[in-house]
């Protein structure tokens, strides 16, 4: 392997063609057919979330009791609820909780997750073991009870769900980026780089962290699906959100009893959260294909 | 490496791959003998674990239904939930309701084959009233001076001062066999020992409890052999072992599934008045609320029909007093119907024309959330703003019983419910509605205070006249619903479904199941 | 191992008792006096100062003492008994084939990238990792028990109670597994020393599980270590759905009603179940990539 890597070191760099990264990108991310629907798919759905309440027939919180638990029809296109509230209409003004929800937590997540996961695999020793340990510990309780924990403390509420979920989504970011900090830690061009007396931090971040970029992105986007389930077993926990408010999770943990009667009450929100994380991980499959620096030059 | 990463993973499978083939051998044995033509065990699947069996140490109900098949007390309660004599044939209590006279039945044996007889009552009673780690169920008990064994079958118990649950406390204190608690009193949360119509077998915890018929039972009859006890917290996993007839006795039966059990022609839905009041207890002592015609108000805004069609898909009944219909000496009151108008009017003279905002909690079930949510969508129409707090039992307990005085108490409303004997009046008012009762003091979470409540509270818990208890409970009860420091919601049903060839097994007001007749076409 | 589960032990016991709510209260009930409920407080040894009740823990431990409920009054090791054999093999049988599929499809998609079964391989990863637990154990039960009558719908009485549970809970970790391969494998087959030694003639059947796979399993294996520990304690949710006697729930209903040695016990079980599993992590780690080994 030592003789393979001789090679590369040598390898003479070819000048590069002139070329728009932008174009360069759109143009793989066409060949990419399900990311590429998939990803359509979030866009309309970030539309969605943006002007949702303007386009809803119903107002999504008006009760209705002569209209309570209707099938699909005409009027109620995915029914209506306990309530005899329009469930269509509270997908779509949904749709800005949930997406902003597990938006907000995973990137908050990531952000912590990728500096202690850097930092312990390349400085190693103490601080290391110190992290590992660490989120170890955090490892040991389950997200339930850590979640419990952290809304009995702060109180209930959506901000609260964010800062939960987004505090169980750390350690597993940081073992992920551990983990390949350690290998790209050995590749020569960071060798090279240290060699010729970069920095720490440009090392991690200039080098490092591209390295990790590609196993990063597709954990991104299953921990976006997973904060959507997460903040929904929150919801289902009455932490959540206001029962009111039409946050999918809570549609869902809510509806859940009628399954054997009214059973749209259940599947529309449980579709509506398969389809958005199905989309969510078809992108991020794509997204990694095509962003990867190692396939970029080929 | 790569080899040995493969040798881990047949492994794996391999260990899954065994332990599911152990298991199958057992299935494969009861298996057989539940398919045999009559079948002689009877299932029945609850929605909560059982805490102990230990009958002078647990208060909940589910637990409480296992132990009433092992064990029983000197007096019993029927389908009404009256109290009828037990292990008493007869029973006398004092005017002065001090003194509680008993007649045992005779030629009754516990399941180790111990004799049932005074001394047998003594030592249970006394164990209740010394062993310290039974403080929470000596209430009553702890105020006997004296326990008298007059003769083998005759036992007088004498009071310090009147209480007037005694008689449900009588209920509630089983009888175990001496030998249990003399000789191994560490067992009696895991195998208690009775003379139930049946006797414990074995429990698994969180997954089964067994029980098996007892053949020396005095009551003779014809009973099923064997019943099975299980916890299924998932209303709808309930539901569907019920429908493929896993089990035979399902409680309860989720209301949402109703419909879809009662077309289904192989099982059979009861539906039984319960003792369990739903109500929104409204801070009386904090502004706006302690204006009675903003919570008159309230209570007009809210649609209890409504309620309980939405809220409980149908099943339920009002709640036409402080106390539920099937509550001893409860008298009916002129309810607060629906009406926008009158609560409008209500709010205007009390000077809310505009509204306010307003804060209810709850915990985190989810029929609290839909309770919750009802309220708030009735009080918009009277322009109350309801902010929903929804709280994890133990941290709403904190917040509730935290408060030390009425002045420290963040209270509005409390989206709740209370249970009680239907024999026990006294624990269906005195912790709600007297002044005593404050947080942490008890549940008057209204911080309710009247003081003519207080008295005539006070006085019916000192006598043992019916005649008389009836004349003052009348008087708290309209004194108190036309203050309204509730909004009364309205009252359980409870449902319970079970297959059709099941007999004898009845729902009690408070939820247990009776199977002392239990029985299998 | 020993200093981690020390501190652990702290870790757990400062905040468990941290968590608002009140046992004493909770098994008084809510019609109780301030009087029943100190009696309470008193006779569960919690009107003891918190590094008193710290130190009866500890020594209690060392002696192997893990308590006794609050709740029930039995002792915790009994609650454990039967307990927890159903959720480690539970465990196994989700684990066990989440592996094997996982594995599987992740190697024939990244072989088959852009084709058929690639799509239909990721598809079927995909959805098994956007469904809710409980939505799709709902699901299985309405089929699978209700309508057509195969598996029971609850309990651990046989290997049949454990189907569906074990799809539910092994749906998501094969999904994952299986995405986790695919893209580690790519990225492994488009490095240098692959390319080398395609270049240098080598058949794709040496190539791929010879040199590939077992270079792209480091991520992999993170993620299956990662996922086991949380299935030891983490399948609440599936649990709940299938009522199944497990672990999970045991520590559900005791958080709820605050009944600490249970929190506690379980809690620590866990970490040292945790900890093993990352043994084992590391252990491969350094199989897997001798390069490893003189870093840790």
């Amino acid at each position: 392997m030592e003789i393979i890597k001789e090679v590369n070191a040598y390898t003479p760099v070819i000048p590069k063609k002139k070329y728009s990264p932008v174009k360069e990108f759109f143009k793989n991310w066409k060949k990419q057919k399900l990311a590429f629907g998939a990803s359509i798919f979030i866009l309309l759905l970030i539309i969605v979330a943006i002007i949702g309440p303007y386009i809803a027939p119903y107002d999504p919180y008006e009760p209705d009791y002569n209209t309570t638990l209707q099938g699909p029809s005409n009027e109620h296109w995915a029914g209506t609820d306990e309530y005899g509230r329009d469930i269509f209409s509270r997908l779509l003004v949904g749709a800005r909780i949930s997406l902003g929800v597990s938006f907000l937590a995973v990137f908050l997540g990531a952000a912590g997750g990728i500096i202690l996961g850097l930092m312990s695999g390349y400085f190693g020793g103490w601080l290391d073991r110190l992290i590992m340990r660490g989120s170890d510990v955090m490892f040991a309780f389950p997200d339930l009870l850590l979640a419990i924990a952290i809304v009995a403390i702060l109180g209930p509420g959506l901000t609260n769900v964010v800062i939960a979920v987004s505090i169980f989504s750390i350690p597993s970011f940081a073992r992920l980026v551990r983990g390949s900090t350690l290998e790209g830690k050995e590749t020569v061009f960071v060798e090279a780089a240290k060699s010729m007396g970069a920095s720490h931090r440009r090392i991690m971040f200039k080098h490092i962290f591209p390295e990790t970029l590609g196993s990063l992105i597709v954990f991104i986007t299953m921990r976006i699906g997973t904060a959507i389930l997460a903040a929904s077993s929150l919801s289902f926990l009455g932490l959540g959100a206001s029962p009111e408010t039409p946050d999918w999770g809570a549609m869902l943990s809510l509806g859940r009893d009628y399954l054997g009667t009214a059973s749209h009450v259940v599947m529309m929100p449980g579709l509506a959260i398969f389809l958005t994380v199905l989309a969510f991980n078809l992108v991020g499959d794509g997204l990694r294909d095509v962003l990867d620096p190692k396939t970029k030059n080929e | 490496m790569w080899k040995t990463l493969f040798v881990v993973l047949i492994s794996l499978v391999l260990m899954a791959g065994c332990s599911s083939k152990e298991s199958g051998t057992d299935e494969k044995e009861s298996s057989g003998s539940s398919s045999s033509p009559k079948e002689e065990e009877l299932v029945i699947a609850v929605n909560e674990n059982f805490i102990s069996m230990d009958p002078h140490n647990t208060g909940d109900t589910n637990s409480n239904s296992v132990q009433t098949a092992m064990l029983e007390g000197l007096l019993g309660s029927d389908e009404e939930g009256q109290i009828i004599p037990q292990l008493a044939e007869e029973y006398s209590v004092s005017d002065n309701a001090l003194e509680y006279s008993f007649k045992l039945r005779q030629g009754v044996t516990f399941h180790d084959g111990e004799p049932f007889n005074a001394e047998a009552v003594k030592t249970s009673f006394e164990r209740i009233m010394k062993d310290e780690s039974l403080r929470l169920n000596s209430r009553g008990f702890n105020l006997i001076t004296s326990i008298d064994v007059i003769d083998d079958y005759q036992i007088k118990v004498t009071l310090k001062e009147p209480y007037a649950g005694m008689l449900t406390r009588f209920v509630s204190a089983k009888i175990l066999s001496p030998k249990l608690i003399n000789d191994s009193s560490n067992d009696i949360g895991k195998t208690p020992v009775g003379t139930g119509p049946f006797k414990f077998v074995e429990w698994v915890q969180g997954d089964h409890l067994t029980v098996e018929r007892f053949d020396d039972y005095w009551n003779k009859a014809d009973r099923v052999k064997k019943i099975t006890y299980k916890p299924v917290p998932e209303n709808g996993s309930r539901v569907a072992m019920l429908k493929t007839g896993e089990a035979h006795v399902i409680y309860p039966a989720p209301v949402q599934n109703l419909k879809e059990l009662e077309s289904n022609s192989d099982v059979e839905i009861h539906k039984i008045p319960s003792t369990i009041a739903r109500y929104v207890s409204i801070n009386t002592m904090k502004e706006p609320y302690d204006d009675v015609r903003i919570r008159q108000a309230i209570n007009y805004a809210v649609n209890k029909e409504a309620f309980i069609s939405v809220v409980n898909s149908g099943y339920g009944l009002p709640l036409d007093s402080i106390i539920p219909s099937k509550t001893q000496f409860y008298s009916k009151q002129e309810t607060y119907d629906h009406n926008i108008e009158k609560a409008k009017e209500l709010m205007k003279e009390a000077g809310f024309e505009d509204g306010f905002n307003a804060e209810i909690w709850g915990n985190t079930n989810s029929d609290t959330l839909k309770g919750m949510q009802f309220i708030q969508q009735q009080l918009k129409e009277i322009g109350i703003t309801v902010e929903i707090k929804s709280m994890e039992e133990g941290t709403l307990s904190d917040e509730i019983y935290g408060a030390q005085t009425p002045e420290e108490a963040k209270v509005q409303m409390w989206y709740v419910s209370w249970s009680a004997y239907p024999s026990d009046t006294t624990n269906a008012t005195k912790p709600l509605f007297s002044s005593s009762s404050f947080p942490p003091d008890g549940a008057n979470t209204a911080y309710y205070k009247n003081d003519d409540v207080d008295k005539w509270i006070t006085e019916v818990n000192q006598t043992a006249d019916p005649d008389k208890q009836a004349e003052i409970y009348s008087n708290i009860q309209s004194a108190i619903y036309k203050d309204a420091p509730w909004i009364f919601l309205g009252v359980d049903e409870i449902l319970a479904g079970s297959r059709s060839n099941v007999e004898g097994v009845f729902i009690s007001p408070t939820g247990g199941i009776n199977v002392t007749d239990a029985n299998l076409k | 191992m020993i200093p981690i589960l020390f501190i652990v032990s702290i870790l757990i016991f400062f905040f468990t008792h941290l968590i608002p709510g009140d046992p004493a209260r909770l098994v008084a009930g809510k019609d109780a006096t301030l009087e029943e409920v100190n009696i309470i407080r008193a006779e569960l040894g919690l009107d003891q100062p918190i590094w008193d009740q710290y130190i009866t823990y500890m020594s209690n431990l060392f002696q192997g003492d893990l308590g006794t409920s609050l709740k029930t009054g039995l002792p915790v090791s009994e609650m454990f008994a039967d307990r927890f054999m159903p959720s480690i093999y539970l465990t196994f049988m989700s684990m066990g084939w989440a592996l094997v599929l996982g594995l599987l499809i992740g190697t024939l998609s990244a072989v088959f990238k852009n084709k058929w079964p690639d799509y239909f391989g990721m598809v079927t990863a995909v959805s098994g990792i956007s469904m809710p637990g409980f939505w799709l154990g709902l699901i299985l039960i309405q089929i699978f028990s209700v309508q057509l009558g195969w598996f029971p719908t609850g309990g651990a009485e046989s290997w049949k109670s454990y189907i569906l549970p074990s799809i539910t809970l092994g749906a998501g970790i094969m999904s994952m597994l299986a995405r986790f391969t695919r893209s580690s494998l790519l990225e492994t087959l488009r490095a240098d020393f692959i390319r080398t030694g395609r270049a240098k003639g080598l058949k794709e059947s040496v190539v791929i599980p010879k040199h590939a796979l077992r270079n792209s399993l480091i991520p992999v294996v993170t993620i299956a270590g990662l996922q086991f520990g949380f299935l030891l304690g983490g399948s609440v949710v599936v649990e709940t759905v299938f009522s199944f006697p497990g672990m999970g729930r045991l520590l559900i209903d005791s958080i709820a009603f605050r009944d600490y040695p249970v929190i506690q016990a379980e809690l620590l079980l866990f970490s040292i179940e945790f900890i093993l599993v990352n043994l084992i992590v590391d252990i491969m780690y350094s199989m897997l990539n001798p390069k490893i080994r003189y870093v840790t």
